[in-house]
């Protein structure tokens, strides 16, 4: 975290590169997890009610709660950490806005580990907000990465 | 500390807490709390036709561990190095308590395997210490930003 201290990242050609290296991996793993979400778990109402409760039709099991309880915990893990760092980096070169971009990535992001929850114990319908709270913080996060890229590479920050 | 890294870390400490409410469910949901079905999971047991775990087994599900939880402590706490805490004692103190037990939560599971069943209960000891150690740091650092 040390470039949160220095005083012109921009100038600091070293750690400019290292942060645009940083965020273009973000950006890759944030665009795997959508394709990787798709074809495990689903991306849309239907696909991730059959993933979570099964399909009789189909003959499809629904998913146990260990392999749910593993899937939810890794998943809050990977997700606070890259947030954590994400954030990190943008408010260190975001001047406006920094603030209610930053909640909305967090709130949405937690919505989205909190219904998920809510959705396999309570109600099916938590399965739409997860899905909206889901794709508000994917969008979120790639605006932050773009701007921060884009930031890094301006004259002066 | 600047208002919007302020931020980050408040949302870092509510994340902290999904991840220690999962840990929990997860914890009960596989193992359970009592000392008797510490020792039926890692050592099995004939009657109820459970399969002890293996040296193996447990390395798989300890090796993404050991790495997780060095870098989540170390995130937390080195987040109080930015509080009135720094430079004192009872911080340096906290520090080994929390790896240290950290380390006997993941590795006691090999000692039970290897027929010391008394590991059980530290096993659970360890287990809830670390959740509490990990929402006493987080009420330090929240008291920290909300009040300095």
């Amino acid at each position: 975290m040390k470039f949160t201290v220095i005083k012109n990242i921009q100038k600091d050609s070293a750690m400019s590169l290292i942060l645009r290296g940083f965020l273009l991996f973000i950006l890759l793993y944030l665009i795997s997890d959508v394709f990787v979400m798709k074809s495990n778990f689903g991306i849309s109402p239907e696909a991730v009610n059959r993933a979570l409760f099964g399909n009789e039709e189909t003959y499809l099991d629904p998913m146990n709660e260990a392999s749910f309880l593993e899937f939810w915990h890794t998943q809050i893990f990977f997700i606070m950490m890259i947030l954590l760092t994400l954030s990190s980096i943008f408010i260190r070169v975001a001047k406006k806005s920094r603030a209610i971009l930053t909640n909305t990535l967090m709130i949405s992001a937690i919505l989205s580990l909190i219904s998920l929850p809510l959705a396999f114990y309570l109600s099916s319908f938590f399965v739409n907000i997860y899905l909206i709270a889901y794709f508000i913080w994917h969008f979120a996060a790639l605006y932050m990465i773009v701007y921060s890229f884009w930031k890094l590479n301006a004259k002066s920050v | 500390m600047q208002k919007a890294y302020k931020l980050s870390i408040l949302y870092y400490l509510a994340f902290s807490l999904l991840l220690v409410a999962s840990a929990v469910m997860l914890f009960e949901h596989k193992i359970g709390f009592s000392y008797s079905a510490v020792l039926e999971y890692y050592a099995g047991n004939e009657e109820k036709f459970i399969s002890a775990q293996s040296a193996g087994g447990i390395l798989k599900i300890v090796l993404p561990h050991i790495f997780v939880f060095g870098l989540f402590t170390m995130v937390l706490l080195h987040f109080l190095v930015f509080t009135k805490l720094r430079g004192r004692k009872s911080l340096l103190t906290l520090i080994y308590i929390t790896f240290g037990v950290a380390l006997l939560e993941i590795f006691s599971a090999f000692f039970i395997i290897n027929g010391l069943e008394f590991f059980a209960y530290i096993k659970l000891f360890s287990f809830f210490a670390l959740l509490a150690l990990i929402l006493y740091i987080s009420w330090l650092l929240f008291e920290s930003i909300s009040y300095e």
